[in-house]
Parts: structure tokens; sequence; C-alpha cells
């Protein structure tokens, strides 16, 4: 019981003495409520806003952006990761891409995808997929090339053909690594479907909290913050339960 | 070569490409016959070819100098006649002991249920009862090879490919092990290569031994093991059993010493 609650304390204390601080800063009126609201307006804010239904329209709008662009992220870059693996011709045209794109400032293209797109939710999906393409591809990449040719050789002689080893061996022998890229990944398409809202206005959180900055709402704008901040946490933590319930078997697991 | 061979090296060699792009010969005219259900060693010092032999056998990688025949047919790639035994045990750490020992039998059209019952008498085989739904990762080295060896004979091939099956094993885990191939041996008879630097279990598994010679590898001698009562117990005490030893010591020794100065 103790120990339950003590552990709860550990994990939120940083949050509280944080909340505190924030309180009496606020309080003390070294600065004015506009530059700085004090926690308990911000909390009322996001109080009023999820009783209006308001933030969870914002929320759903910047999360499923996310999601979405993130799974298309995943599919293309575990494609791409596999591919550039094994097929020459696939290696010989992406790894030079790769290798300029993976630390290119991928928010530069977003005026491009608006002029060809146009300012709605596909441009913004392809943002948020082209920028977190790029971990989960490298990272897969580097997964495959390191199947061990003992594994794939003991695979065809019980009888598997060389075209089933994709399927059956190197794709779930790549899980792990792959796994480590969607988690390098989900990050960047929150970030980026955050900036990619305020640059483009629309519905989600990043255009809600332009929107505030516009009428210098200040409680909004930092409930803004506070609801992206949580979100991309529950997000972050999802991930991390579904890494430990697909790697059950592997060493990182078995302790 | 004779006729009556299951598996025939004729004249293999083989030449690996180095980092800087020359050919460097790895094995040299290897000639060897090997008879159905016969069990040859290859032995040999570090470097002289024992695994590429191997891997060339099951047709992991490609035949381009020589020819390697199994039941009078060239080998072109892998197959279900020859099952191989790895000494990093190269189980599929996602699969279960069960689902790996069960791997190739999903491969055959078999029903369902018969899956199941040759998995389990595969698994009471190598005593491994119990641990039918753990991960390789959570066994021990020896219990780990026990499933390799399972998962290969689960699709009852006519040979066994091993490439130093027991060298990752602590002394004793090796002996049990030991102990236990014969007995496998003993109930289904397979025709076995198997390598290895370890010239006592040489000399305690194989009817035939063949030394290797250092790079390029090729074979210097075979010396016939004839230990009546091998499965007895106290065989390895004996004096026929060390006159095999040290005869073979001093062969592999030589090899040994030249393959360090050639280097
Ligand atoms: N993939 C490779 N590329 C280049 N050279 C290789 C490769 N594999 C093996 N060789 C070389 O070929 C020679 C024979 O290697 P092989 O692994 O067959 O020897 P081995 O007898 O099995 O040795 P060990 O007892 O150490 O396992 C060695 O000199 C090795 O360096
Ligand atoms: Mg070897």
């Amino acid at each position: 019981m103790i120990g339950r609650l003590g552990r709860a304390l550990e994990a939120t204390g940083t949050v509280l003495v944080l909340l505190v601080v924030w309180h009496f800063v606020a309080a003390s009126g070294a600065f004015s409520d506009f530059l700085l609201p004090s926690p308990e307006a911000v909390a009322a804010r996001i109080i009023d806003d999820a009783l209006s239904g308001d933030v969870f329209a914002s929320l759903a709008r910047t999360v499923v952006t996310a999601l979405t662009g993130f799974a298309a992220a995943g599919l293309v870059g575990a494609a791409l990761g596999i591919g550039m693996a094994r097929v020459r011709l696939v290696r010989w045209f992406f790894d030079p891409l790769v290798s300029i794109g993976y630390p290119m400032p991928k928010i530069a293209f977003l005026p491009v995808f608006l002029l060809w797109i146009g300012p709605n939710f596909a441009s913004q999906v392809t943002i948020v997929a082209f920028s977190a393409v790029f971990p989960v591809a490298v990272a897969t990449r580097a997964g495959a090339e390191g199947v061990e040719r003992t594994l794939l050789w003991s695979a065809r002689s019980l009888g598997t053909s060389a075209g089933q080893l994709l399927w059956q061996i190197v794709l779930p022998a790549v899980v792990p690594q792959m796994l480590t890229g969607l988690q390098v990944a989900l990050p960047v398409a929150l970030i980026t479907t955050i900036v990619a809202e305020m640059l483009t206005g629309g519905d989600g959180i990043g255009g809600a909290m332009l929107g505030a900055m516009r009428f210098a709402d200040s409680p909004g704008v930092f409930a803004g913050i506070i609801v992206i901040a949580a979100t991309g946490f529950v997000l972050i933590r999802t991930m991390e339960v579904i890494r430990r319930r697909m790697l059950r078997w592997h060493a990182e697991a078995a302790s | 070569m004779t006729s009556s061979a299951l598996i025939s090296f004729d004249r293999v060699g083989h030449s690996y490409r180095s980092n800087a792009g020359v050919l460097v010969p790895a094995l040299a005219d290897v000639s060897l016959d090997i008879a159905q259900g016969e069990f040859v060693a290859l032995l040999g010092p570090s470097g002289c070819g024992k695994s590429t032999l191997l891997y060339l056998l099951g047709g992991f990688v490609p035949i381009r100098d020589g020819e390697i025949r199994v039941a009078g047919k060239p080998v072109t790639g892998p197959g279900r006649d020859r099952g191989v035994v790895f000494q990093s045990f190269a189980l599929f750490p996602w699969k279960t002991v069960r689902q790996n020992v069960r791997y190739g039998l999903e491969r055959m059209s078999l029903p369902r249920a018969e899956q199941e019952a040759r998995t389990a008498r595969l698994i009471d085989m190598v005593h491994l009862n119990g641990f039918e739904d753990h991960f390789p990762l959570q066994l021990s080295g020896g219990m780990r090879q026990r499933v390799a060896i399972a998962r290969t004979l689960a699709v009852d091939p006519a040979i066994l490919l091993m490439d130093e099956p027991f060298g990752a094993l602590d002394a004793q885990t090796r002996e049990i092990m030991h102990e236990e191939l014969l007995a496998i041996m003993a109930r289904r008879p397979m025709t076995t290569v198997f390598v290895t630097h370890d010239v006592r279990e040489a000399v305690y598994l194989a009817d035939r031994v063949a030394v290797m010679s250092a790079r390029p590898g090729h074979i210097k001698e075979v010396v016939t093991i004839d230990l009546p009562g091998r499965t007895e117990p106290g065989v390895q005490k004996t004096a026929a059993f060390g006159a095999y030893v040290e005869r073979l010591w001093g062969l592999v020794k030589n090899e040994a010493v030249q393959a360090a100065a050639g280097r």
C-alpha cells in the first residue's frame, strides 16, 4: 500500500514540483497574468474546453492526423528498409536519398505539399508521414541486414522456399529494430502534426493554440501545451506497452 | 567415385573474395565418399575450411568448383534431405520450443494432428517436456541445442550436417549431449557429417575421421575408428580409444602448427 503510493509519488513528483513552483511564481506577481497565467486558470480553461467538447474535437483531429501519418510512415518505412537490405536496385536508388533526407528538417517541404495538395488533411498527413518515415526505414534496414544467415539457412533446409523467407524469417526477425524505429518516429509524427497545424491553421490543437495566441488568450495557449504534453505521454506509453507485448520472446522481456 | 556412396565430394574447391577483392582459396581439391548410415567427422585446425565444406554440402553456398552429389544428384541448393545443426543453435527466437520444432512440419502437407503428435514425440525424445512454451532465450545452451536437434530431425532428413554443434556448451553438458546423440542415432540411424576440432569428440562419435590440412583445406588422411562397444561406459578410458586420440592429435597438431606459421 505504502509502496504503491510511494511509487505513484515518485512517478508524478517532478510534475507536482513544477506545478507548485508555477503556482507560486504566478501568484508572486513577478509576471503579468497575460505572460504567465496561473495553473488554476489553465486548469479551469482545460476543464471548460473539455466540458464544451472543444478540446476533444481539436485533440481528435490532431491525433488522427498524427496517427494516420505515423501508420503510413510505418508501412512505407518498413517496406523501404527491408527493400534496401535485400534488393540491390532498391538500395542503389534509395540509399543516397535516405542519407540526405534523414538529417534534413522535413518541415521545409511543407510549402511544396501545400502547393501540390492544398491546405487540407491530406497535405498534413503527407508531411507527417514524410517526416516520420526515415527513422523507420533506417532502423528496419539495419535489422534486416543483421538477420543471421544461419537462421535463413536453417529455414531453407527445413523446407522454406527462397520466396517465403521474407515472411517467415526476415519480417519476424526484424520486428525489434522496426519497433525501435517506430518509437523514434512517433514523437516526430506528433511534433510535425502540431507544427503543420500551426503553419497551415486548421482545427487541430496546433491551430487552436495559434487562434488563442491571436486573441491574446494566454490560458488557451498554455492549455494547448498541457494537452499536447499529456497526449504525447499517453501515446508513447501505449507504444511501450505494445512493444513489451510483441517482444515477449526477446532478451529485454525475458528477465 | 563409387556408386554405393550416399554423399560424394568430387574435387571440390572454394575461394572467398577478400575485402580487397582478391580470391582467397579456402578449399582445394576435396574428394571424399560417405556411405549410407556412416558418421564422418571433419577434423582440422581453425580456418581450414571445415564449415565451408559443410555449407557447400548443405547447398547454402553455391558450388563453383567441382561437384557434390547426394544420392547421385548434384547439390544445387538447400533441401529437406539435408538437415543442419549449427554451433549457434540458429533457433527462431520469436517462436516457442514447440513452434520451433513444428516449423518444418508446417511446411509439409501434414494434417495438424500428425504435426502435433510428431512435435510432442520429438520434444519427448530430447527431454524437453514441460518447456514446450518457453522461448529459446529462456533456455540454457544445452537445452537450446536439443531444440535445434529436434527441429532438424522433425522433417526426417536422410543426412544430418552438424557444425561444431556442442562447441558452445560446457564440458559436462557436451558429454551428456554426446551420449544423447549416440542414443538418438541408435534409434534412428542417419548419415552424419560432423565438423569439430575436438579430437576426443571425433573419436567418440565417428565411424571415420577425415583430417583436413591447413588452408587451403583438403583431406589429408581418413582414419577409420573401430571401437567395439562404443556406447558402453568407460570406452573413453580404453587403450584403443587413447591410441586413436593420440594418432589424430599428431595429425592435427602438425597442421595447426603449419596453419599458425602460414599467417
Ligand atoms: N564469408 C567469408 N568471406 C571471406 N573469407 C571467408 C568467409 N568465410 C570463411 N572465410 C575464410 O575461409 C577459410 C575457411 O573458413 P571456415 O569457416 O570454413 O573454416 P573452419 O575450418 O570452419 O574454421 P573454424 O574451425 O574456425 O570454424 C578461413 O580462412 C576464413 O577466413
Ligand atoms: Mg567453422
